[in-house]
């Protein structure tokens, strides 16, 4: 379904790439999630999956579409058909919940039917449906300002399923969330992503989430790939190599600085 | 002085000098009050106020406020498509973004009365040629703020909109305006407020409504009318300044 070969990402103005090299290939039906620290390449390997940020060498493959090759067209029917939740959930601000869910549908529609807001009855049913499936029924009409973290989360996830996706991607959704409601909302995830079948990934900080809730754990450092496998493999020794080091190193640069 | 560095000490010299140097420049001489009398005798003519034009002054304050509306709401329309092109982060192409502002702050350097001024010699006197004046210098002023606030708007929303598949510049339209529209209303109606300070100037100059009133009331002595213009003029700015805060809590 989705596959990155040789696929590297550098930014301009830095001389480290955030991805360097990284082969990868994910199929239908996995529950993905994306470990490493703050800076490791998490999010750009995330946004390359639907083009978001484009590949500065090597390619991203869309169910066989090379992501840098196609056109604009050919680029928002992928995105389409991927569903995308963010950290800060970027709803558009001052609209209703059952507004920001129908944003859900701008790419399969005309833009001017879009602007004017022109949904068909059954555009309309399917949004109170997913915004039923999130257990938002109670706050459609509600501005999405006033909501909770939590709450906005769910409105993103609504808006991303009412784009029918195939692939489901994640960058750390519960990363602003407190524990509890992280929880909630990986349990709606994965829900989601069993009655779906979808492909899902997600970028998570928390180590023990992502066992819990992956079939399958990517561990990245410093745009490599360190770990890819069973969620019952990443080991305490994996944790550290992910995990410590670099941050010791971190934590020594900041001191040093004083 | 825990506040204050050795660089601040010389920005406050170098301000006290400018202070200095400009009212020599501008005669700035409070001792002039000693003829304080003859602004009272001056002012003391101003009353008591003669109603008796009063309603041929109401319908000149509607041709005024109706001027200062349509200038700045013709203004408004023209910059918001504008403002798209002139803000660095909507902008099609960079140099597109960087020709616009310049044309955008060259247009807002030419006051309104020289816009005024060249348009009546091809349209003859009257209110229309102050409307295109305030349209224009609106154009200029509201395509600057507008643009940085699009410049400000939170990124998030744009990228989720990209991420449904939406068109890029409907993506842009989509996110950045329910964003920036309570402030893009403040703005218009304190831009709205300032035409009709200006529709006073350009009536000045044969523009019409309550200006061209005041104007010629005052270069004929009729002070007890001067009272009157003045006072509908401050109750019209009052009335707009309300309306806009009342319409701007709705909106928010």
């Amino acid at each position: 379904m989705l596959k990155a070969e040789n696929l590297s990402v550098i930014y301009p103005g830095s001389d480290k790439p955030a991805l360097s090299n990284v082969d990868l290939s994910f199929e239908q039906g996995e529950f993905v999630c994306v470990l490493g620290q703050s800076g490791a390449g998490k999010s750009t390997l995330i946004r390359c999956m639907n083009g978001l940020q484009k590949a500065t060498e090597g390619e991203m493959f869309w169910d066989g579409s090379p992501l840098s090759k196609i056109d604009d067209k050919q680029l928002r029917t992928v995105r389409k058909e991927t569903g995308m939740i963010f950290q800060h959930f970027n709803l558009v601000p001052r609209l209703s919940v059952f507004q920001n869910v129908l944003t859900g549908l701008f790419g399969s529609r005309n833009n001017f039917r879009n602007a004017f807001g022109l949904f068909s009855d059954e555009e309309k049913e399917m949004a109170r449906q997913v915004i039923g499936n999130v257990g938002l029924e109670n706050e459609i009409g509600r501005r999405v300002e006033n909501l909770s973290g939590g709450q906005k989360q769910r409105v993103g996830i609504a808006r991303a399923l009412l784009q029918q996706p195939k692939v489901f991607l994640g960058d750390e959704p519960v990363a602003s969330l407190d524990p509890g409601t992280a929880a909630h909302i990986f349990n709606l995830l994965q829900e989601i992503h069993f009655s779906h079948n979808l492909l899902t990934i997600i970028n998570v900080h928390d180590v023990n989430l992502a066992k819990h809730y992956a079939t399958r754990v990517l561990a990245l450092k410093e745009g490599k790939v360190i770990f890819d496998g069973k969620p019952e493999e990443f080991t305490d020794e994996y944790y550290h190599l992910t995990y410590n080091s670099a941050q010791k190193k971190q934590q020594f640069s900041v001191v040093s600085k004083r | 002085m825990a506040w204050f560095k050795k660089r601040s000490l010389l920005t406050f010299t170098v301000l006290i000098l400018l202070v200095y140097a400009s009212m020599r420049l501008t005669e700035f001489d409070l001792s002039k009050f000693k003829d304080f009398r003859n602004m009272i005798d001056f002012l003391s003519g101003w009353f008591p106020v003669d109603w008796s034009l009063l309603p041929d002054m109401l319908r000149d304050s509607l041709d005024t406020l109706a001027m200062a509306f349509l200038g700045s709401f013709l203004g408004l329309l023209i910059a918001l498509p504008i403002s798209f092109i002139a803000a660095r982060n909507t902008s099609p192409y960079r140099s597109l973004f960087h020709f616009m502002r310049v044309a955008l702050s060259f247009i807002r350097s030419i006051p309104e009365i020289v816009f005024g001024l060249v348009l009546l010699t091809a349209l003859g006197l009257g209110p229309f040629p102050a409307v295109l004046a305030i349209m224009f210098h609106n154009i200029g002023v509201l395509g600057k703020l507008i643009s940085e606030l699009i410049e400000a708007a939170d990124e998030g929303p744009q990228e989720a909109m990209k991420a449904v598949g939406a068109k890029n510049w409907f993506a842009f339209l989509f996110s950045v305006l329910p964003q920036i529209w309570p402030n893009v209303l403040s703005h218009y109606f304190y831009r709205f407020e300032v035409a009709i300070r200006t529709s006073l100037i350009l009536g000045f100059i044969g523009g019409g409504g309550i200006g061209q009133r005041l104007f010629n009331d005052f270069k004929t002595f009729n002070y007890s009318s001067v009272s009157l213009d003045v006072l509908l003029i401050m109750l019209m700015v009052i009335a707009v300044d309300f309306y806009g805060s009342y319409v701007r809590s709705k909106v928010i």
